[in-house]
């Protein structure tokens, strides 16, 4: 007769854990999700020697603590379901880092076997993995498997069916020291004494309780007997004990992996030879400062050709519009609202292409996860968490998927700084801003300004972030665990699906948002104010003080006067808040461009505004109220009129002391003048 | 595969580093204004980050051969890095290069007295040894290749 069990895979993340789970149980296999949550639950049946094995495969997990998610949905299977077998599949080129898996497996006092995979790798990286030292070492059985071609799979069954029928469990194997082990034993004594904890494995769940596990000490918290563990716990520094628990299991593991592999050795792949030098400490960051100038210095001076024919386009298409259109201001409408305003956005379309196909050959090739590694080190420093440097990346494309991909960080008090200082990471929409004005006033420095202006926007998010950890939202770091992926070299194909991903995005915003944008800044500058003699469009009203938007600029122009910004500046400034290009689309239109052959450009360095206002408008985009999109995210992901407020007026308030100081510390210094 | 480091690879690297550094102080001590007659002759513009960048690959090749001086034969990591980086900086250089002579083509205006050369950068012929480095240690550069070095490397 067919017996039934059950055997769940465990295993870090990216171990081959789904090509043994595939080579065990080949086509027939279940998936779905795991109770109450949308993370993926796999199900595969296999018969062999009479046993009809389920085969549940778990989250792929670096630990047992309730960290994640995913740790608690396999912890809570191992502990609740009580799988016949758990077989942990294990990386053999990287020992140290699963072995800790296995302590933590080992002390739920579980049937365990160790599926060792990629030995043909570990064998090909020079390493001699002596397994039955190992086997021996751990008290556990060691099976040698190559998931992608199957190998050790006969045996790794063959193993499940002998382990069965052991009663060996190996609950006790790591002692930690005196002041841990007493503190254990006096929570098991505890423990035993209510059936409710009866179904646990005692000393593992003392351990927890010890480390302070937000999850076990819930459960805890049901008992009769919480007050007398609560007792222990006054007495115990939780944070102290988790690190030193910690501590001696990573030495528990090094004592045995020098016992049981060929150590005299070192070798390094490809990929280990470029992280060398470009996660090095010294280097790591200035080559990263090196790698993004050089992004942007081609994202300026290699797309000039490309936008100055659009430029030029755009030029003859007004030209065209003018002299074709009679009736005048359906003529204006065309000419200096749609076409001006839209070109105006437009002519930017080669640096965004530029930008995004130079980030995506970095995001492709694995450097930009070393990046995230390299600052998090900075970031540390700064009490924020490691994993906030991924979200404030995406930043640069853009500030709303940024702010969702907050929801990977677990403490919410980074999560919530981090979506407060994400707006200040310079995204695509403010690039037209950045090259017009720099463009305009800094002509072959152009450049280095907007490598200056993403860094200061990377300075005010980091200071920022400090400012808020050590003063509103104070609270304790937590660790931080990340895979860097292989180098792979990008394909052309790749990085240019993902630029024109995101050149689809800004065309679709220019034909429908933009448009929308530029088309209200021209009815309202067409617009006589109340009581006027001027017709609608008219000379003596378009873009003039007798229009409707004249009249808003010049109540607006009060505020941002010291900061060497008209009132035509305040309106542009007001209408980006819908889109940060159509402060751009706003200027084409308030300052005429279609009236004549000019480009915006060319009007604004002829002295429609200074060198010095242009730099503080610059860092005013940066830093002031991020566009309506964003806003409606922060508040949706913050879930607080509060924290949204707080962002749009902290940003606000430093983007007019950052123009302030530019414009009047620079005109007193005489600077740019 | 087994490898032993020859003083080829300390030679380059050496070569190469200082050579990248001392190009870099050039470009940022004639960002910052002062004139030095060598400039001119080898092509070097005021660019203070663009003499950062330079100053940087120099530094990886350095320290590689400092590395390999001291034995550590997984210094060669840097030597190889510092190939990839200055090949990408010539490139980039390159790149700068043909949009300034496509943009002179279409707003011919703005370019009145200019001539190529003047974007000709250092970057571009120092990526020359790189390109030889590449060829010579061609089969060094797959991703795939692992490299065996004793304790301590």
């Amino acid at each position: 007769m067919t017996e039934k069990i059950t055997v769940a895979l465990a295993g870090n993340p990216n171990v081959g854990k789904t090509s043994i789970f595939n080579a065990i149980t080949g086509s027939k296999q279940h998936v779905g999700n795991w109770p109450g949550v949308t993370v993926e639950r796999k199900i595969g049946k296999r018969v062999h020697n009479d046993l009809e094995m389920e085969i549940v495969d778990l989250p792929g997990t670096y630990s047992l603590t309730a960290y994640s998610l995913d740790e608690i949905i396999a912890r809570d299977f191992i502990i609740e379901e009580k799988p016949d077998i758990v077989v942990q599949v294990i990386d053999a080129t990287n020992l140290e880092r699963n072995l800790y898996l296995t302590t933590q497996l080992m002390e739920l006092g579980v049937k365990l076997i160790i599926a060792l995979n990629m030995t043909d790798l570990a064998l090909a990286k020079g390493d001699r993995i002596e397994t039955e030292k190992m086997q021996e070492f751990l008290e556990v059985p060691v099976v040698c498997t190559t998931g992608s071609k199957g190998n050790g799979i006969e045996e790794l069954l063959d193993e499940i069916t002998v382990e069965l029928h052991k009663t060996r469990t190996n609950e006790s194997i790591f002692t930690y020291d005196e002041k841990i082990e007493n503190r254990s034993e006096e929570l098991k004594a505890i423990l035993e004494k209510d059936l409710f904890f009866s179904h646990y494995p005692l000393r593992w769940f003392a351990l927890k309780v010890l480390e302070g596990d937000e999850n076990i000490l819930k459960k805890a918290k049901e008992s009769d007997k919480y007050p007398e563990i609560k007792k222990v716990l006054n007495e115990t520094d939780s944070e102290m004990l988790e690190a030193k628990i910690a501590d001696q299991r990573y030495k528990t593991i090094q004592t045995m992996l020098r016992q049981v592999c060929n150590i005299n050795t070192c070798q390094l792949s490809g990929s280990d030879m470029v992280d060398r030098v470009v996660t090095s400490k010294t280097l790591g960051i200035p080559i990263f400062l090196s790698l993004m100038w050089a992004a942007f210095e081609i994202t300026f001076t290699f797309a000039t050709p490309f936008m100055n024919m659009i430029d030029i386009f755009f030029g003859w298409l007004a030209e065209t519009a003018a002299s074709a259109i009679t009736i005048p201001w359906l003529a204006s409408l065309i000419g200096e609202g749609l076409i001006a305003g839209v070109g105006a956005v437009l002519i930017f379309l080669p640096n965004i292409l530029l930008l995004f196909f130079m980030l995506s050959l970095m995001e492709d090739s694995g450097y930009m996860a070393r990046a995230a590694f390299i600052m998090d080190k900075l970031m540390s420093k700064i009490g924020l968490h490691g994993r906030s440097f991924i979200p404030l990346v995406m930043g640069f494309g853009c500030n709303v998927p940024a702010i969702m991909a907050t929801r990977t960080i677990e403490d919410t008090r980074d999560r919530l700084i981090t979506i407060l200082i994400a707006p200040f990471m310079s995204c695509g929409a403010r690039l037209p801003v950045y090259v017009l004005l720099a463009g305009a006033f800094f002509g072959k420095d152009a450049g280095i300004v907007i490598f200056g202006l993403y860094a200061l926007g990377i300075l005010v998010a980091v200071v920022s972030a400090k400012l808020m950890r050590s003063t509103i939202l104070r609270g304790e770091d937590t660790p931080f665990i990340m895979e860097l992926p292989s180098y792979k070299i990008p394909t052309l194909k790749g990085s240019a699906i993902h630029m024109w991903e995101r050149g689809r995005i800004y065309l679709k915003k220019a034909g429908t948002i933009i448009l929308i944008g530029v088309v209200a800044v021209w009815l309202l500058a067409s617009l006589p104010v109340p009581g006027s003699t001027h017709a609608f469009a008219s000379e003596e009203v378009y873009g003039t003080t007798q229009s409707v938007i004249g009249v808003i600029g010049q109540i607006m122009e009060p505020l941002v006067a010291p900061l060497g910004f008209d009132w035509k500046i305040a309106v542009a400034l007001i209408f980006g808040v819908v889109a940060k290009e159509i402060v751009v689309g706003s200027m084409g239109v308030l300052y005429g461009v279609g009236e004549d052959d000019e480009s915006l450009s060319n009007i604004l360095a002829a002295g429609a505004m200074t060198p010095l206002a242009g730099l503080g408008l610059m860092v005013f985009t940066l830093l002031y109220v991020p566009c309506f999109a964003c806003i409606g995210v922060i508040k949706r992901e913050t879930g607080s009129w509060k924290w949204t407020l707080f962002q749009l007026a902290y940003g606000t308030t430093l983007a007019w002391i950052f123009a302030f100081v530019i414009y009047q510390a620079g005109s007193q210094m005489g600077l740019l003048a | 595969m087994k490898r032993n480091y020859r003083n080829i690879e300390l030679s380059f690297s050496a070569l190469v580093g200082v050579l990248y550094v001392f190009f870099g102080l050039l470009h940022i001590v004639e960002g910052l204004g002062i004139d030095t007659e060598l400039a001119g002759l080898l092509f070097v513009p005021g660019d203070i980050p663009g003499g950062f960048c330079l100053v940087v690959i120099g530094a990886v090749f350095l320290n590689g051969s400092r590395e390999m001086l001291q034995g550590i034969n997984a210094g060669v990591s840097f030597l190889y890095v510092g190939i990839l980086m200055s090949l990408v900086f010539m490139a980039v250089y390159l790149l700068i290069m043909g949009g300034n002579l496509l943009d002179s083509f279409i707003v011919p205006d703005d370019y009145e007295g200019w001539s190529i050369i003047e974007t000709f950068r250092p970057g571009i012929y120092l990526g020359l040894l790189s390109i030889a480095g590449i060829l010579y240690w061609k089969d060094s550069f797959s991703l795939h290749e692992m490299l065996v070095f004793r304790e301590g490397a």
